[in-house]
């Protein structure tokens, strides 16, 4: 298993540093297993419960139908398919599926698959039954409608056709005319012998139709007919469409079969119903009872059948989450079959991945369980290869550090084994956080809320929450860190809610003289040491508070980001020195580290020294005279004697830098990529065994290509983003000068002309609605939007003005196939 | 210089406390180590930043009125 021709897997470590947890990814290497065909199945289970393999495609060029198994995953999906239905079935009867009932019973795939056919079967059966019975049920409940009403009608067209009848007959028996109204003969149905034969139709018409409807019809049959219309007070279920719409019971008279077709006609347009009606009065009566008996015969009927389709979907709902897990595994573990390669012998499957090397001996194991499992008389083979391919990056994170790594991640994942940013990233983002938001007050609410969230975890973890809530549960830890540094910083800067407290010692400031004339105009002066920790409590509400803070926090953004880039040029030494590659040390990593700090760690130095010497030299004139006119007296921006030797020094180290990060490199791996090839032609000459290993190495340098001017341009590129670089990214760190800035201005803002304000009418009310508004102001502006504001940026910082000093992150993450992962993807 | 090193002792404490509480092999000690370095540096420094600016200002607070 050792091999010495390992190119890419470095695996003497420069010696420099002991290794150390989320610095590098972990070793990764490209294993092949060999399986047996019987015991493919149980592997994959096995391997997928550890979690630690990342499957290669083998068959990437075939189609997913000329897989091996994609009838298995046809299946699978059936399966899925009619889970999904019985979800949707439960949904909608408003069963919920128990999360538990982890019964583990091992279900035999087959079995289940019958057992779901049949169900599957028995719900649809029962729903279509119960749509049958329901049509039905709201048919009859319409023609129950329509016999009540037009029975109505036929009823007071009755009465008042007899009440006529009586008054024609003795007008008759005045008159004797003939021409009676054909209308009022018409309405007189007792009466045979001068009765025209009238047919009618009866049923339901919705009710936004029926003005058209009246229309149509009496345009149809040119007039030639009777409508009357009754509106049903409450929305009837229509058994076509099944919604409730509101009708109106219509019944039509009308004479002759050419009418009688028009009017079927326009009521199938219209979408009425129609139904049968008897004039008789005793066959109606009839009609009625006999509809009503029905009636409650049906809702009986269908009450049975919901409660029968009740029951099948609660035995299915004890079993539900198990079956979709099963299915769900299975459907992976035949996909990722789907992946591995059979053999010519077709009686083992070959399947290669990668793999952490700290995971070997767990893969053996179950390798070994499975076949032991499966009853096979073959082991498989766990064989480790060589390549040239980047391994995958894999770090191991608990619920701690994951949140932070992806952070990291989202920029870009780490290249194999280079530097991890996350490791000082889990400190130096809360803390950059913590400077924009400087607020103890504002700090403790954050780390009550997040303390919340953290107290409920193993709550929360298993619930299903919204996204945001999701985003915000993610990061309790980061937010846990934030509140912490905030609290720290909040205290230096002495803001509670944007209240000083003088708390650790006294102030260094006082009056000048006890009756505090001059306070206003000259100010106080310094009496005592300066006020051990954070800013003095004076500063606050004075006039020159914005001169003081404003050049404090910009010299301390610029004294951090000077620290955070140095640290960054740093790991890129660490980088180097880990991959072996001494180009990058001498002529990458030293000059510039030179040429930041004989600029800006000058910069930072010249701060320190006006601090602690009180001196009165304008910085600013100080570094721009350096390059303008550096051999000139310094006159009064003189800090420290020999100020003027010391520039002149460090302004030519960092022109000398600059050639020095830009020629050498291109140019000594030009004659590196020389000497390779040089040698080469040499060692063909030696015995036929060595030749035949060179040849190997010779293919694959053949590949390599050196274009100078290519590497000339990239390191061109490379050296001009350094150095404009260094002057922006520097500039660039102000902006935790900028938030802190806005911050405590808001805050103060909100307290004194919100809560001070309500304070000062000395009236209940007002003093309340002062504090609604003050506590709404906080939450809404300081505690979400300026925290969201302050974390942009700070991650601005991190990915950009740290990282480009050393991260390449152009790596692939690591996805093993693990079933714990595939619960998190399908949600 | 006392805060220094105050600041320097309670470093010190806090990693002797997580090497005991919670040590879980070398690489992880390191780890931890290394975090707890970073956070004492970053507060330090922060601390020594304030307290430098302050010891020998080049202004004085002037009170504003009604104060």
């Amino acid at each position: 298993m050792g091999d010495y021709r390992g190119l890419n897997v470095r695996r003497d470590r420069g010696g420099c540093c002991p290794p150390m947890d989320l610095m590098r990814s972990e070793a990764m290497q490209l294993v092949r297993i060999i399986v047996p065909v019987e015991s493919a199945h149980l592997t994959l289970s096995y391997l997928g419960d550890l979690g630690l393999f990342q499957f290669k495609d083998l068959n990437a060029d075939k189609s997913p139908f000329q897989r091996t198994y994609a009838n298995q995953i046809k299946r699978c999906g059936e399966m899925a398919r009619k889970l999904r239905l019985f979800r949707e079935q439960m949904a909608k009867a408003g069963i919920a599926h128990s999360e538990m009932a982890m019964t583990q019973t091992r279900i035999d795939f087959d079995e289940m698959e019958i057992k779901l056919g049949e169900l599957e079967a028995e719900l649809i059966e029962v729903n279509s039954n119960n749509e049958k019975l329901q049509r039905s049920y709201n048919e009859l409940l319409e023609y129950m409608l329509v016999l009540k009403k037009a029975g109505e009608f036929f009823y007071s067209a009755q009465s008042s056709a007899t009440a006529q009848h009586r008054e024609i007959e003795a007008r008759q028996i005045g008159d004797g005319s003939i021409d009676s109204p054909l209308l009022l003969e018409q309405e007189m149905l007792t009466d045979p012998s001068k009765q025209v034969k009238l047919g009618f139709v009866s049923g339901l018409v919705p009710k936004e139709k029926a003005m058209a409807f009246e229309r149509i019809l009496f345009r149809a049959t040119r007039g030639n007919m009777y409508l009357r219309q009754a509106a049903v007070d409450d929305p009837v279920i229509d058994p076509i469409s099944g919604e409730k719409i509101a009708k109106n019971v219509f019944v039509v008279f009308y004479s002759g079969e050419r009418a009688k077709t028009k009017i079927l006609k326009i009521c199938e347009a219209f979408g009425a119903n129609r139904y049968p009606f008897t004039d008789d009065i005793g066959k109606q009566m009839q009609m009625i009872s006999e509809v009503s008996g029905k009636i409650t015969e049906l809702k009986t009927t269908i009450d049975l059948g919901m409660l029968h389709r009740d029951n099948i979907l609660k035995n299915i709902s004890y079993q539900f989450e198990q079956w979709n897990n099963l299915v769900r595994t299975e459907k992976a573990i035949y996909h990722t079959l789907n992946m591995l390669s059979l053999d010519v012998t077709k009686k083992c499957l070959v399947a290669e991945g990668w793999s952490p090397v700290f995971a070997t001996s767990q893969i053996q194991d179950a390798l070994q369980r499975a076949t032991y499992d499966s009853n096979s008389q073959v082991g498989s083979i766990f064989q480790v290869l060589h390549t040239k391919e980047s391994p995958p990056t894999y770090f191991q994170t608990n619920k701690f550090t994951s949140a932070f790594q992806e952070i990291v991640d989202a920029y870009g994942i780490a290249k194999y084994q280079e530097a991890n940013p996350g490791v000082y990233t889990i400190i130096t983002f809360p803390f950059l956080f913590a400077v924009m938001f400087g607020d103890w007050g504002h700090g403790m609410c954050l780390l009550l809320a997040t303390l919340m969230l953290i107290f409920r975890e193993k709550k929360l973890s298993s619930q299903k929450l919204g996204d945001i809530m999701e985003m915000m549960f993610g990061g309790r830890y980061v937010i846990m860190m934030m509140a912490l540094f905030s609290i720290y910083t909040g205290l230096i800067y002495n803001e509670f809610f944007s209240v000083p407290f003088e708390m650790f010692g006294r102030s260094a400031y006082a009056c000048r003289d006890p009756s505090c004339r001059d306070a206003t105009t000259d100010g106080l002066v310094k009496v005592r040491e300066a006020y051990p920790f954070g800013v003095d409590p004076k500063w606050h509400g004075s006039r020159t508070e914005l001169p003081f803070l404003n050049s404090l926090k910009m010299k301390m953004s610029i004294l951090l980001g000077v620290a955070q880039m140095n640290l960054g040029i740093i790991l890129s030494y660490f980088n180097a020195k880990f991959f072996s590659n001494s180009l990058n040390t001498w002529y990458q990593f030293i000059p510039q580290l030179i040429f930041l700090n004989s600029l800006f760690g000058y910069l930072s130095l010249l701060i320190i020294v006006k601090w602690c010497t009180g001196s009165q030299a304008d910085l600013y004139h100080v570094m721009i005279y350096m390059f303008l006119s550096p051999t000139d007296d310094l006159g009064e921006n003189q800090l420290f004697p020999g100020q003027k030797t010391l520039q002149l020094v460090l302004l030519l180290l960092a022109l000398i830098s600059v050639p020095w990060m830009l020629f050498p490199k291109p140019i000594l791996l030009r004659k590196q990529h020389n000497e390779r090839h040089q040698g080469q032609s040499y060692t063909v000459i030696h015995n036929t065994e060595e030749s035949l290993e060179i040849e190997e190495d010779h293919d694959s340098h053949d590949h390599e290509e050196f274009e100078f001017s290519e590497v000339f341009v990239h390191q061109l590129i490379h050296t001009i983003e350094f150095v404009l670089g260094a002057v922006s990214n520097t500039a660039s760190y102000l902006r935790l000068w900028a938030l802190s800035l806005a911050h405590s201005e808001l805050s103060s803002v909100f307290y004194e002309k919100v809560l001070l304000l309500a304070w000062g009418f000395n009236n209940i009310a007002i003093l309340i609605i002062g504090i609604v508004v003050f506590v709404c102001a906080t939450i809404g502006v300081l505690l979400v939007m300026e925290t969201l504001s302050a974390f942009l940026h700070a991650l601005r910082l991190h990915w950009v003005e740290f990282q480009n000093k050393f991260y390449e992150g152009d790596g692939y993450k690591f996805a093993p196939f693990s079933f714990a992962l595939l619960a998190d993807e399908e949600d | 210089m006392m805060t220094t090193i105050v600041f320097f002792v309670a470093g010190v404490v806090a990693s002797v406390l997580v090497l005991l509480c919670c040590s879980r092999g070398a690489s992880t000690n390191l780890f931890h180590l290394t975090l707890i370095i970073t956070a004492t540096v970053c507060c330090w420094m922060m601390w020594a930043i304030v307290y430098l600016a302050q010891l020998k200002p080049l202004i004085v607070p002037i009170l504003s009125e009604g104060e």
